[in-house]
Order: structure tokens, then sequence, then C-alpha cells
């Protein structure tokens, strides 16, 4: 069932189209990614199902409601800011009772059982013993925490997430990304976690949206975006090193690093596609060799290969290798869309 | 009176006696904590040459009112036999503070000065802060157009302006009346702390707005909440800066308050103590002096805000 429906929505700031026609449905208690290099629109996407921002056409419902048109006060959604934008004049646990307060009226909430919400919520995001501190007395783990408590005090329909974990060193990242998803799934809330990190994305989503330039690029696990990319902007914005791509007449055709390889560590060659490879620079990352060089015939495209660190290869600067890559592993883009093309259809194109 | 006369007659003594009490005090309790140890001495010599400077500095700035406060007891002969601002050679006398508080309206111009100054005051504050957050937020170039627009009024000096006025207060019928002031003192007032506050509410981040919107709150409510406790000390310093512009001002006091004791102080205290050229001088330092004091340590009490106001608006313009 989904709780979140948007339809046709656009956003315009005067000549840029920030949000061009996006079609989104956002299952109930499902992690949706929103994954997109800056400026692709997907920040303020959030805003206009946040209410921030208003929608220069288009629908969001949320929960079988059209709440295009309502503040963001009447929506149900709460929101996690990229800085946390926490109250700086306020103690943690008013920051965490603030939006209860605001709710008193309608709710009928009196002090006791506003006290008892934020202990509980504070006690799940074990940050109960910092309750009288002021923010700028707290580390960025603590702020962020925090702030997701706000979020969730009021247990709204849906949590939006810009960025949180930007802010956070990279070690605390991982430790918090982790702790973001146990605590999704054991509240069972609807979250929509807007970033541009892939590694995040992946992580997290049980969904990723790919955005770019405005538009939905695609929909899907993180595994099947990976796997199978919808277009060249997908397929290149996700991995690292990303995906090689190399122009034949009528097409491009791309592969992924860690598919590339010697062809004697292909079982099976008939299956795969030979490359005469010469090698440029190899980066030795630890648990794999990064190389850099070029297929024949391509000399003008850089074509990098991950090859695990434990296989014994030797791999020289300046040699010619023969390298293969799986044909299934190969993917098809249109030379002008950039769209896939599959194989089938490709072969009936020659 | 025999004390004060003491008192003021060795008045020069007294403060270097206190100063000296100050250093020994100061001194002792460094030693009480760390130890009369040669390092300690050491240290308390190498400071010294800054505490120099610094009392020095302090001397320069309050001189003038010292002198003000010693020739408030001056005796008219004292006073004009030859200038000799730091000793009495007659015995001190409260005669001129008598005449400032019972010949002339001196307590009315306060209470006028007080009353003009706090309805002033809360009407800045009403119109301006309103103004400044939908200045603060309205970017873009209309935002900036209307900011810089408002602000020329400011610049528009009161000498060109109070002729004009003052047919405005007749025909509202407020002539020798306080009222007037009240109603023309926020032309110059609003622009003024409008542009002051902007600067605060520039400095308060969006998202902490964007935060309340989401958290349950309208508009109006994120405003009251949040970003009102947060420009709290741009706030204070639109009430000093407005009740101290409105202390000063002058000509349209002068203009639309014939009536002596409906006037303030800025406006009072000269009228009613020099007499065409003569000057009053005892009743009239006193009378400034009085003022001076309190005003003087609000500015203090709330310094570091004030300082904030000014660079602000100084980079942000």
């Amino acid at each position: 069932m989904s709780i979140v429906q948007i339809t046709s929505l656009k956003k315009y700031f005067d000549s840029v189209r920030a949000v061009d026609g996006v079609d989104l449905a956002i299952d109930q208690g499902e992690f949706l990614v929103i994954l997109g290099p800056s400026g692709c629109g997907k920040t303020t996407l959030m805003r206009m199902i946040a209410g921030l921002e208003k929608p220069t056409a288009g629908h969001i419902e949320i929960g079988g409601e059209d709440v295009t048109d309502l503040p963001p006060r009447k929506r149900g959604v709460s929101m996690v800011f990229q800085s946390y934008a926490l109250y700086p004049h306020m103690n943690v646990f008013n920051n965490i009772a603030f939006p209860l307060r605001a709710q008193r009226r309608e709710l009928k909430f009196d002090k006791r059982a506003i006290r008892e919400k934020v202990e509980n919520t504070a006690r799940v995001l074990e940050i109960d013993s910092l309750l009288d501190r002021r923010p700028r007395q707290l580390s960025g783990g603590q702020r962020q925490r925090v702030a997701i408590a706000r979020a969730m005090v009021t247990q709204p329909s849906v949590l939006l997430l810009d960025e949180p974990l930007s802010n956070l060193d990279a070690k605390l990242r991982a430790n918090a990304r982790d702790e973001l998803k146990d605590f999704q799934r054991s509240s069972n809330i609807t979250a929509v976690f807007v970033t541009h990190d892939q590694i995040e994305a992946m992580g997290l989503g049980d969904r990723i949206v790919v955005m770019s330039e405005g538009k939905i690029q695609q929909i899907g696990t993180p595994q099947s975006i990976y796997d199978d990319p919808a277009n060249e902007f997908v397929a290149t914005f996700l991995g690292s090193p990303s995906m090689n791509i190399l122009s034949a007449k009528r097409f491009r055709f791309g592969f992924r690093p860690e598919h590339f390889l010697p062809k004697t560590l292909h079982d099976n060659p008939e299956n795969s596609r030979i490359f005469h490879y010469y090698v440029k620079r190899v980066e030795y990352l630890g648990s794999d060799r990064l190389v850099y060089g070029y297929v024949q015939g391509h000399e003008r495209e850089l074509t990098l290969a991950k090859v695990p660190s434990n296989v014994r290869v030797s791999l020289d600067i300046e040699g010619d290798y023969e390298f293969a890559v799986h044909n299934r592993d190969i993917k098809y883009f249109d030379n002008i869309s950039g769209q896939r093309i599959e194989q089938q259809s490709l072969a009936q194109a020659f | 009176m025999s004390l004060l006369s003491w008192i003021l007659q060795n008045f020069w003594a007294l403060l270097v006696l206190l100063f000296l009490a100050l250093v020994a005090l100061r001194i002792a309790w460094r030693i009480h904590r760390f130890g009369a140890t040669r390092a300690e001495f050491v240290y308390i010599l190498r400071r010294s040459p800054f505490y120099l400077v610094v009392l020095t500095f302090c001397f320069f700035a309050a001189a003038p009112f010292l002198i003000m406060f010693m020739h408030t007891f001056k005796t008219d002969g004292d006073l004009y036999r030859r200038p000799q601002p730091f000793v009495f050679r007659q015995d001190p006398t409260l005669e001129h503070l008598d005449a400032l508080f019972n010949n002339t309206a001196y307590l009315e111009f306060i209470r006028n000065s007080v009353v003009v100054g706090i309805a002033v005051v809360i009407i800045t504050l009403a119109l301006s802060l309103p103004a400044a957050y939908a200045l603060a937020r309205l970017t873009g170039r209309w935002g900036e157009r209307a900011g810089i627009l408002m602000f020329l009024v400011y610049l528009v000096p009161p000498t060109l302006l109070f002729i004009p006025m003052f047919r405005i207060v007749v025909l509202l019928g407020l002539k020798d009346d306080p009222m007037s002031l009240i109603v023309v003192y926020p032309s110059f007032t609003v622009p003024f702390s409008m542009w002051l506050l902007s600067g605060f509410f520039k400095a308060v981040p969006p998202e902490l707005e964007e935060a309340a919107l989401v958290d349950g709150y309208n508009r109006v409510e994120a405003f009251l909440r949040v970003v009102l406790p947060l420009s709290l000390p741009g706030i204070i310093s639109t009430i000093v800066f407005t009740f101290t512009l409105t202390l000063h001002e002058f000509i349209y006091g002068l203009v639309f308050i014939a009536d002596t004791s409906q006037r303030t102080l800025s406006v009072g205290v000269p009228t009613e103590l020099i007499l065409g050229d003569v000057y009053f001088w005892q009743p009239l330092l006193a009378a400034a002096l009085i003022i001076a004091i309190p005003v003087g340590l609000a500015y203090n009490l709330f310094l570091d805000s004030l300082v904030q106001g000014f660079t602000m608006g100084a980079v942000k313009g």
C-alpha cells in the first residue's frame, strides 16, 4: 500500500526546472532513498513532500489525502535537516518536546504525557542522559540523534531525512547508518532519505530512486539498479570506480571495472568478450588493484579494471594483456538517448 | 553635609586611595591563591605596565564625568575665579542641585522623556520587528531595493522635516503635547531599527524556521518561538538605540512643544538653564550627568550585543 503518492510533480524556479515531472509511489514502512548528484532536484522534491516548497504543477497525496496545498504542519510528516536545525536556545528536552507542544491543542497532551513521550523517544535513541544539555554542547552524532528523536516523537506517517549523515565523520557515519536502518525497521516507519552518497543509498535503501536533472532515471532495489541500469547515467553514477563506457559505431557499451578481468580468470571464455588491454598504471588499494589502461581500438577512452589483490596475476606497467568480460556483464546504450538497449534487439540491428 | 564636603574636598586623594586599595586587594588575592613565590611577584611586576596603561585610558574616559561631578558642587565664586577643576577653594554647596530640582521642571523633563522613550520603543518594535523580518526573508531584487529605500528615509534630516511635521502636529491637535513626539519620533527610529534588526534576522538560519513549520507551527508562531528568542541581542540593541535616539533628539522637541512642563530633557534642560548668554553651569552639568549615568550603565550592560549589532549591520549591509 502506498502512503505517499506523487503525480507529475513539477517545480520551476524561473527558468530552472528543479523537478520536472516526477511520478512516485512510496510504500508504507519502506526505506526509500532518493539518490542523485547535487542540483538534480532531490532536495526540492523532498521539500515539496514536506510542504516547504510549493509545486508549480502536480499533486502529492499522503495517506490518501491530497496535501498539495496544505502547510507542512497539516501533513503528518516530519523532517531531519542536513544541519539538524536544532533550536539553539532550547535544551535537548525542549527540542524534542517542541513538536508535541504544537500538537497539544488538538491532542490534549498534558505536561506529564509530554515528559513521558520525550523520555521514551530519548531512551530508544540512547540520548536520555543528554536531556538537559544545549545543542552546542553535543557532538555531531548526538545532535543527529536529537534531530531524529525530535522528528520521531510525534510518530509521523512519513519521516523525511535530508542528507542527515553528511555532517558526520566517516567512521561515525557507518555506525549511524547501521543504527538508522535498525531504528527504521523496528519502528516500521516510512522513511524517505535524500543523499548524493551512493554507498549510503545502497546500504540503507529498500528501494532507490535515481534522479538527474529533475527527472527520475530509475527506481528499484539497490541490486537491480546496480546490475540492471536503465540508462547510461544510472550506469555511470553508481559504482566506484564507475562503469567503463566505450563507443561503438551505432551504440555505446559499458562494463564495470570489477567484471573486466584477465582472460585466464574467466572459467568460460566462450561466453566472454576478449579485449586487448594496454596497462598504463596500476594502483594498489589493499584489497584490490586498480588498473588504468586502454582497450585496443578505444585508445582515447580510459578503461579501468579492478582486479582483486588475492588473484596472483602479474600486471606490469606498459604491458599488453588479454582481458575479458562476461557477455551478460556488458550493457549496451543508445548512442543518442543513452537509454539501455537489450542485446537481442541489438543483434537484430546488425 | 560636612561628610559630603569632606569627601568632595579630598576627592582625588580618596580616588587614589581607593585605587591603591583595589590594587592591594588584587595582589593579596593572587598571593593567597598562588603563594608568595618569586615567580608570582615577577608575574605581578610584568603585568603592572599593562594595568597602568589601562588605568590611564580609564582616567581619560572618566575625567569629563568626574569634572562634571565636582563642578556640580562648586559655588559660583569658586567656579568663575580662574577655572581650577580639580580642587575646591571654597566649601562645596548643594544649592545648585537644589535649584535644579526645585526651581526647574527637571523631574517633569525626566518623566516626559521616559514616557516618550518607552512609548517610542514600543511603537518602533511593533513596526520594525515584522518589517525587518520581511526584509530579511524577502531576498532577491525587490527585498534589497525596498530595504535601501526605507533606509533612505532615515537619511532625510529633521532640519528639513520639522516645518512640515509641525503642520501635521498642529493638524492632529498635538501641539504642546509630548504625544506629538511619540507620533513623530518613529519616523526616524523605525528605519534605523529595521536596518539593525534585519541583520540579526538574516543571521538566523531559515532551516530553523522550516523545522518549526514541519514541527507543527505556523509562520507567526515559528517567528515568535524560534526567530525572536534567537534575535534577543538584536532586540536589546534596538531598544537601547531607540531610547537614546529619542533621549537626545532636539529640534522636534523644541519646535512642537512650547509649554515648559511638557518638554523633554534634551530641550528642557538647555532652555531652562541657559538664559541668553548666561549659562548656569553647575545645574547644567548636574542635569547632564544624572541622565548620562543610567544610559552609560545600560550601554555597558549590553555592550556585547550592541557591538554585535553594529558589526553585523556592517557586514550584511
